[in-house]
């Protein structure tokens, strides 16, 4: 009890017992029913505070009830988005794997052939070379050159396959990204219910997080969606090539 | 030609630059999202506009919306190169008034065909 209360309770009682001893009996009826009054209200407060409490405490249990929807819903999603990126990557690698394997042997002969021909070319320059050698030689060089300029054309394309072959680190990187925020969300709501369990009372002001946020923001019409993963989207939705892309835009008067 | 790729993942700003300096471009600068983009747009001046949606900050498609929205850039060419491929945001993205539109993952030919068409058309 606060002391202001408390003074006025003292104040209250002090004066019952005036009344009550000067046998005021009119004042001291009206006494009694305030103080009665004065429980009753209390009584009231304590009871109306309890059912907030429990009011807030059901609303809190049914936003973290979202965590049936995660483990129903979101997290086979994730999975099948995570089992996507080995996908993605182990394409990746093979891709790398093979351009590489294709042109290494090319770029070994270029060079051991070169040396040979060095070689040669030293004994031409050097004049111990003789006029039907030379004529060899110089068959070999214009092989080697025909060769050279094609070889390195092949390289040059496997090289490109590579770089190419890098895009899945920006595609995989923002699957993953989606996956860190779905694991977010599910440690919010697992935060959320461990507390509620611990303790009655909800915080009240809390507005709505993690996953109700993010379900509103996906009603946006034009969200983000990042990159199509198989499976997790209605396929009339998605666009499934770049031909379909430009037919798309050149029926919109691209 | 003054190019500016706008794109978060450095690795895919590599790859575009890379095949870009293929196709004989090489004046090529960089942004990581629409936020950093748009001053370098305001105060250099570019001749084409490479970007991706999915962004932090600002995304590709707001930048576009900005981009056409500035006098100084509003018929800038603007190619949008992204993972985004619902059909509601292709359209979303030629509402916007986007010049072409790649889909990743996509091949070098693919860059050089939607570049040629492009500037075929602003030429024509």
């Amino acid at each position: 009890m606060e002391s202001a209360d408390y003074d006025q309770w003292l104040g209250r009682a002090q004066s019952l017992a005036d009344h009550i001893q000067k046998g005021n009996d009119d004042e001291v009826n009206r006494l009694l029913d305030e103080i009665s009054r004065g429980r009753e209200r209390m009584l009231f407060q304590e009871l109306g505070k309890l059912t907030r409490e429990f009011h807030e405490a059901l609303n809190g249990f049914r936003l973290d009830a979202r965590i049936t929807d995660l483990a129903q819903e979101n997290i086979p999603d994730a999975k099948q988005r995570l089992n996507y990126v080995i996908v993605m990557t182990e394409q990746a690698a093979n891709r790398t794997l093979t351009a590489v394997e294709e042109v290494m042997p090319l770029s070994e002969s270029m060079a051991a052939q070169a040396k040979v021909l060095r070689a040669q070319w030293a004994r031409f320059t050097g004049r111990t070379m003789s006029a039907a050698d030379f004529r060899h030689l110089s068959h070999e060089i214009e092989q080697f050159l025909d060769k050279t300029s094609t070889d390195a054309d092949h390289i040059r394309n496997n090289l490109s396959d590579v770089l190419m072959a890098q895009d899945y680190q920006d595609i995989t990187g923002q699957i993953l990204q989606r996956v860190i925020r779905l694991v977010n969300e599910m440690e919010e709501h697992l935060v959320r219910l461990v507390r509620g369990s611990g303790t009655r009372v909800m915080p009240s002001t809390e507005k709505p997080q993690g996953l109700t946020a993010a379900l509103v923001d996906a009603s946006e019409s034009v969200a983000v969606h990042g990159p199509h993963v198989p499976g997790t989207a209605p396929e009339e939705e998605v666009i499934h090539s770049q031909d379909d892309v430009d037919a798309l835009l050149s029926s919109l008067g691209f | 030609m003054k190019i500016l790729i706008v794109d978060d993942f450095a690795t895919m700003r590599r790859i575009i630059k890379n095949l870009l300096r293929d196709l004989g471009y090489t004046n090529i600068t960089e942004a990581d999202d629409g936020n950093s983009a748009l001053p370098l747009l305001q105060t250099g001046n570019f001749d084409f506009l490479v970007t991706d949606w999915n962004m932090p900050g600002m995304p590709g498609i707001e930048l576009l919306k900005a981009v056409r929205a500035m006098p100084k850039t509003a018929k800038l060419p603007v190619l949008m190169v992204t993972a985004e491929s619902k059909r509601e945001q292709i359209v979303a993205a030629a509402q916007a008034g986007v010049s072409g539109y790649i889909v990743k993952p996509f091949t070098a030919v693919t860059l050089k065909e939607k570049i040629d068409k492009i500037f075929e058309r602003i030429q024509g």
